[in-house]
């Protein structure tokens, strides 16, 4: 006898399921099963994933879904009545899939999509009825499980011996004939509980007296035993409360029996409830014949019911097309020819036709056409918007989409092959990725989904899972343990997964101090902390939540909500309950659009340098640009000063200058500390270089040690090798290093002529271990008889065997190089526009107040709070008077003040200008709060100097708390409408009482770090210099000048932590400060790792002490081997011949509140 | 009712049912069909350790409700001095015990008044 399993739980139920769909399809399968079903709470979420496990594992998937259903007689919108198990009946050309996707979707309409949302995820009993059936044939095609779970089941605890019956009979009454079975479920609980065989019995007798079928299943949660500790703990964080108190209620699992038992036991179930019930022998078998029966009938054809792999893409009517879709493909490539190619002729038009046509027959033949104009239509749609948009990924190796204006780089000058992207040997829909500015990027949805109809579009969502950081913190929870202390154990723990923590404790440094408390047996908390180790291993990676995936759009057709379930995204639009990996096996077509911040900051420079030069020629001036021959400026200037930064020439030599200055901070993908590093060794000349500066920047090359030798033969250090004379040509521009995947792919077809598309092949099939042997053999024996001696063949293939599935897509690389270039000319030419539109976006790694900065050591005026000139946005400023005037500069935004609402912000902003405190109570209804903080901000600092008043801005922010505090000052004057207040000056400004010290500079800047997480005034280390200079510290900007190897100490604020993964497995910390004339970028090995302990993570002032390491001509960093946290004076390193000194004030004490100003965190 | 913890011998079935037990030096039979069911511990106070791999038992327990009576003395060869109590023979105990699902041990968790009336 088999049994099979119709009520099963994953660990994709969200903090219910405990096990992941292959070890459950493994153990059933091993268990002699043929079959297995999938019933997650409250949607698809793993049915996907279950499917492919079945698959694998040779058993018939069966999927469903765990609903709840809304009371009928209590509040229809947010009363549950209990929950029931929906399955899917198969063989149906899909009916049931459909109608099974659809009731998923209804029970999430009414959902809001944020958390803590009121209404829960239920249907109706009525909306249940009608998605039982078919609407076209009439026939259910779902079936209803009403078990434990359901209102009749929870009735059976209750007082109301009669009450089961009547909620079954009701059940009864409203769904379709031969559309409900009875679930029969013991868990063996305590006799009369729930879950007992008792309760079983008589919802055996229920179905037994209303002649319903009864089935058998286990309410399965867990793969084995082993799994309820974990469901326990996944219970505690459902409900938000601990174990004990779970348990007082009580509202665990009343036992551990909740797991897929196998076949045996489960009979023996069935025995067990059978005979208690007073039945014989033919009733039990009825009972395990009707499970089978039911399982049978819903057994499902991955492919004739939920079209397994089978790419739909949207109906050619859709995008407005009526001929053949390839017709019309052909067609808009040639009228990109003469667009992108104008005047070309001859050879070079020769070698663009023939790549042409060879795109096209692969994307006919693959049947594609469609896909491409999709695409075509969306970038289309995008760029009409006036939304920067960039294509990226392997998408730009096609010329195809460059004619049709998806991809911004032109395939042939770059030598990137279209077998990257798509080839005949792969039928899978390629990706094509679209970065726009993010703050479009919603804009630009909302149009994709009023572009293909809502029935046709629905964004990816994206399973987030429990990483260390979490799961400790849940774990801590379930444990009752005290909350800070937990926080403060979860703070320590950094980037390694939560099912290493036990390793963990041993390894790191920083966790030192809790392993040792762990260690400790003797007391009642060590205990804790044992089992807060395992729990928390217990968490690790299980799915907490779906949310809206950063950047996927899934594009179908008419029957896109027939095949995926939908629910409301934070954004109110609909999201699929199907995540990436999803995408293929349904034949999903996704659309990758990226809001990429780096984006928005361009575009935003862009139009801040129209606004403050709106002619061509105040651009040319203010940015000196080239003149040209006709002494008007380059052609990618407007008259009206627009940039079109797309048609910027890329061989600008200020923006290559800038760039090997490593001063790169806010460039796109060439600010993080390693960057800076490589860039200062590489010394980028031209756009190739960036191309493989960015290419090589990646933990694969970084690994494997191709970063040294390519800089060698690059700087002419070490002459360039090649295996093979005929190798040079894919080789030389990377000086015989392999860096791209194409150069991959041109090695295999060179030795071998096994074809780009067969060498794409395999390229993917390196590091597989069963298929790369195969690939090995085809090669040498390949590669022998096109005469290659041995040593070559073994070297080539040494090489490619290292490269494995790492190395980088030279198009990607290329892709990205775009906008890294588009950036850097940005900061060369206009770096007042462009500091503003960072600060605006904050599009990069570090905290803002880094770029803030950045402009003061380039001397770009920080142009302070005003109530009258400050904006809901950063602006640049020409500079009126003092020392800098003339200069641009920057003015501060009012935007992300702490405590000041968006509503605030607006009305201050179309309120401008103020005469007068009391005006700006008047019109812009400003909180107390947030006057005073503007008042500390010195937002009203000009409008205190004009009003004549003679106090300082401290003596006005004690005003202000005084009239907070007292409450009896009028809220503002009343202002009848049309009436003007009268201009007589700010006679409150005036009459503020003077006697208080004016703020110092400590002061007002640790104000700006509190309430806007930037230090505008002066530089947050400027406060510690007199007692750096005792220390005998060196600044950023004095480091450049010395020796390599030189001892020296450091001090600044961090601004970046890093782990990369590094060559031999041991973790290297890379942790950089700034000290106000730039930053420092140190390194921490093992040893130094030691030295500093707790401080790596956990401290935000540090002292270091390391050796100069010379990086490059402009390059230089530092190995450290000690650090101190410099707000603990007393143990800093002070030389004996001076004593130390009390401690200075400083601008971050007394602040936790933001851990934005620092690079800590994540 | 009372509470206890204390070991048990018990003898099983070829089915894995309760026939007789040994406790506190007498020898006890098992005279109606025994009742079963899976109770759960408070295992986080319970235990110091829970790591994923510890099997079953770590969250619940198995629990047999027993009807028992004690043979009469005469079949009790473990102890054949111990004089006057071979009326209480006749009287029925209902008990609970317990066996880990790890290890297999038995341990007497309640003695239930024989005069209430029994719930299950």
């Amino acid at each position: 006898m088999t049994f099979t399993h119709l009520h099963v739980s994953t660990a994709f139920s969200a903090h219910y399921g405990v096990s992941w769909p292959d070890e459950l399809a493994q153990v059933a399968a091993a268990d002699g099963a043929t079959a297995l079903a999938c019933t997650d709470r409250d949607g698809l979420y793993g049915t996907v994933k279950h499917l492919k496990a079945c698959m694998v594992a040779g058993i018939d998937p069966i999927v469903g879904v765990d609903l709840a259903v809304f009371d009928d007689d209590g509040d229809h919108r947010t009363q549950i009545a209990g929950r029931v198990v929906v399955l899917a009946r198969g063989h149906n050309s899909g009916a049931g899939y459909r109608a099974l996707c659809r009731l998923v979707s209804d029970a999430h309409a009414r959902t809001s999509g944020k958390a803590g949302g009121v209404v829960p995820v239920a249907v109706t009993r009525a909306e249940l009825a009608s998605r039982t059936l078919d609407p076209k044939t009439l026939k259910p095609v779902l079936t209803v499980l009403i078990g434990p779970d359901s209102d009749v089941g929870r009735a059976m605890g209750g007082r109301r011996y009669l009450r089961p019956r009547t909620l079954f009979k009701r059940w009864l009454e409203a769904m379709p004939q031969g559309a409900m079975v009875a679930e029969v479920v013991s868990q063996l609980s305590a006799p009369g509980s729930p879950l007992s065989t008792a309760h079983a019995v008589r919802m055996l007798k229920l179905a037994e007296e209303h002649q319903v079928p009864a089935v058998l299943t286990n309410a399965v949660r867990y793969c084995a035993e082993d799994g309820a500790a974990t469901a326990d703990v996944l219970d505690s964080a459902r409900t938000l409360k601990s174990l004990p108190e779970l348990a007082a209620e009580p509202m665990l699992q009343p036992n551990g029996q909740g797991w897929l038992k196998p076949s045996g036991q489960m009979l023996q179930l069935g025995k067990e409830i059978i005979g208690a019930a007073g039945y014989g022998a033919a009733d039990l078998k009825q009972l395990m014949a009707q499970t089978e029966a039911l399982a049978d009938l819903c057994r499902i054809d991955p492919v004739t019911d939920m079209g397994w792999k089978q790419p739909v893409v949207p109906e050619a009517s859709v995008i407005g097309i009526s001929q053949d879709p390839h017709l019309e493909l052909v067609q808009r490539c040639e009228a990109g020819i003469g667009r992108r190619f104008p005047g070309v002729s001859g050879a070079a038009e020769k070698d663009m036709r023939s790549r042409l046509d060879h795109e096209l027959g692969i994307i006919r033949s693959l049947g594609f056409s469609s896909y491409f104009l999709t695409v075509a239509e969306v970038s289309r749609m995008i760029i009409d918007m006036g939304v920067r948009a960039a294509a990226r990924g392997s998408g730009a190796s096609s010329l195809v989409n460059y004619l049709i204006d998806v991809s911004q780089v032109n395939p042939l000058q770059h030598d990137l092959i279209f077998e990257r992207f798509l080839s005949q040997d792969r039928a899978t829909l390629p990706d094509i990725d679209i970065d726009v500015e993010s703050a479009e990027r919603h804009n630009v949805y909302r149009r994709i989904f009023d572009r293909f109809g809502s029935e046709r579009v629905t964004l990816m969502s994206m399973q987030n899972g429990y990483r260390a950081r979490g799961a400790v913190r849940d774990a801590g929870m379930a444990l009752g343990m005290d909350d800070a202390d937990v926080g403060e154990i979860a703070k320590q723990l950094w980037r390694f997964s939560a099912g290493k923590f036990r390793e963990a404790l041993v390894e790191k440094p920083e966790l030192r101090e809790f392993a040792g408390r762990v260690e400790q047996r003797d007391f009642a908390e060590n205990q804790q902390l044992d089992l807060l180790v395992d729990l928390t291993e217990r968490l690790d990676r299980l799915p907490r939540h779906i949310s809206m995936h950063p950047c996927g759009v899934i594009l179908g057709d008419a029957t896109l909500l027939d095949r995926t379930p939908v629910q409301p995204s934070g954004l109110g639009l609909p999201m699929s309950q199907f995540d990436k990996h999803d995408m293929d096996p349904m034949g999903m077509l996704k659309l990758d659009v990226l809001g990429v911040r780096m984006q928005s900051a361009m575009a935003f420079a862009v139009r801040e340098v129209i606004r403050i030069h709106p002619s061509k020629a105040e651009v040319v001036a203010a940015g000196a640009h080239p003149m040209g021959p006709e002494g008007t400026g380059p052609d990618f200037i407007a008259d009206n000063g627009h940039i079109n930064l797309n048609a910027v020439p890329l061989d600008d030599e200020p923006t290559y200058d800038l760039i090997r200055s490593t001063h790169t901070l806010g460039c796109f993908q060439i600010e993080s500390p390693g960057q800076r590093e490589l860039i200062g060794k590489m010394a980028p000349r031209e756009f190739n270089d960036l191309i493989i500066d960015i290419s090589l920047f990646r933990p694969g090359p970084m690994k494997s040690d191709m970063v040294r030798p390519f800089l060698e033969h690059r700087h002419g250090f070490a002459p360039e090798v090649y295996p093979h004379p005929d190798l040079k040509p894919v080789l030389q521009e990377t000086h015989g290093v392999t860096v791209f995947h194409e150069q991959i792919l041109k090695t295999f077809n060179v030795m071998t002529d096994c074809g780009l598309a067969r060498a794409d092949e395999f390229r993917r099939a390196l590091g597989n271990e069963a298929l790369e042997p195969k690939v090995e053999e085809f090669f040498r024996k390949e590669a022998r008889a096109k005469g290659y001696s041995p040593d070559v063949v073994d070297q080539v293939w040494g090489t490619l065997k290292a490269f494995g599935s790492f190395g980088f897509c030279k198009a990607h690389g290329a892709a990205f190089a775009v906008p890294t270039y588009q950036s850097a000319w940005l900061k060369a030419h206009h770096p007042e526009a462009f500091l503003a539109g960072l600060w605006e976006h904050d599009p990069g790694m570090y905290p803002k107040r880094l770029l803030v900065a950045e402009a003061r050591r380039l001397g770009i005026p920080i142009l302070p709070l005003d109530i009258n000139r400050s904006q809901a946005e950063y602006r640049v400023e020409r500079v009126t008077e003092g020392p800098d005037r003339g200069k641009l500069g920057i003015r501060l935004s009012l935007k992300g003040i702490y405590g000041l609402s968006g509503a605030e912000l607006k009305r201050i902003v179309a309120g401008q200008p103020y005469d007068s405190l009391a005006d700006l109570r008047a019109r812009s209804r400003l909180s107390k709060p947030s006057i005073k903080r503007l008042a500390q901000l010195g937002a009203f600092d000009s409008l205190h100097r004009e009003s004549g008043g003679v106090a300082n801005r401290a003596d006005l922010v004690q005003h202000l708390q005084r009239m907070q505090s007292s409450g009896t000052a009028r809220k503002g004057i009343e202002v009848i409408e049309g009436q003007l207040a009268l201009p007589l000056g700010d006679v409150e400004l005036r009459n503020v009482k003077p006697g208080l010290p004016a703020p110092t500079l400590v002061d007002n800047v640790r104000a700006e770090l509190d309430l806007m997480a930037i230090d505008a005034s002066g530089h947050l280390m400027d406060s510690h210099r007199p007692m750096l200079d005792r220390l005998g510290v060196t600044t950023a900007d004095k480091l450049l000048g010395l020796r390599n190897g030189t001892e020296v100490l450091v001090a600044g604020v961090r601004i970046a932590t890093q782990t990369p993964p590094m060559r031999g497995g041991r973790r290297v910390v890379f942790i950089s400060i700034d000290d106000g004339t730039g930053c420092i970028d140190s390194v921490f090995f093992h040893e130094a790792q030691e030295q500093a302990g707790l401080l790596l993570f956990g401290t935000r002032l540090l002292l270091i002490r390391g050796t100069t390491r010379r990086t490059g001509p402009r390059g230089i960093s530092l190995s450290a081997t000690m650090a101190w946290d410099l707000s603990r004076v007393e143990t800093l390193p002070f030389p004996a011949s001076r004593p130390e000194t009390t401690d200075v004030p400083h601008p971050l004490d007394g602040i936790s509140r933001s851990l934005a100003i620092t690079g800590m965190g994540g | 009712m009372g509470m206890f913890s204390e070991s048990v011998d018990v003898v099983c079935s070829a089915a894995g049912l309760p026939v007789s037990l040994q406790w506190a030096g007498r020898h006890y039979t098992v005279c109606a069909d025994p009742v079963r069911w899976f109770e759960r511990r408070q295992w986080w106070a319970e235990e110091s350790r829970a790591p994923l791999g510890t099997g079953p038992g770590l969250v619940d327990h198995e629990i047999w409700r027993v009807q028992v009576r004690a043979d009469p003395l005469h079949f009790d060869s473990g102890h054949p001095d111990r004089p006057g109590k071979g009326e209480v023979g006749e009287e029925t105990l209902t008990l609970d015990l317990s066996r880990h699902l790890g290890s297999g041990r038995w341990r007497l968790l309640r003695i239930h008044d024989a005069l209430q009336p029994r719930t299950a």
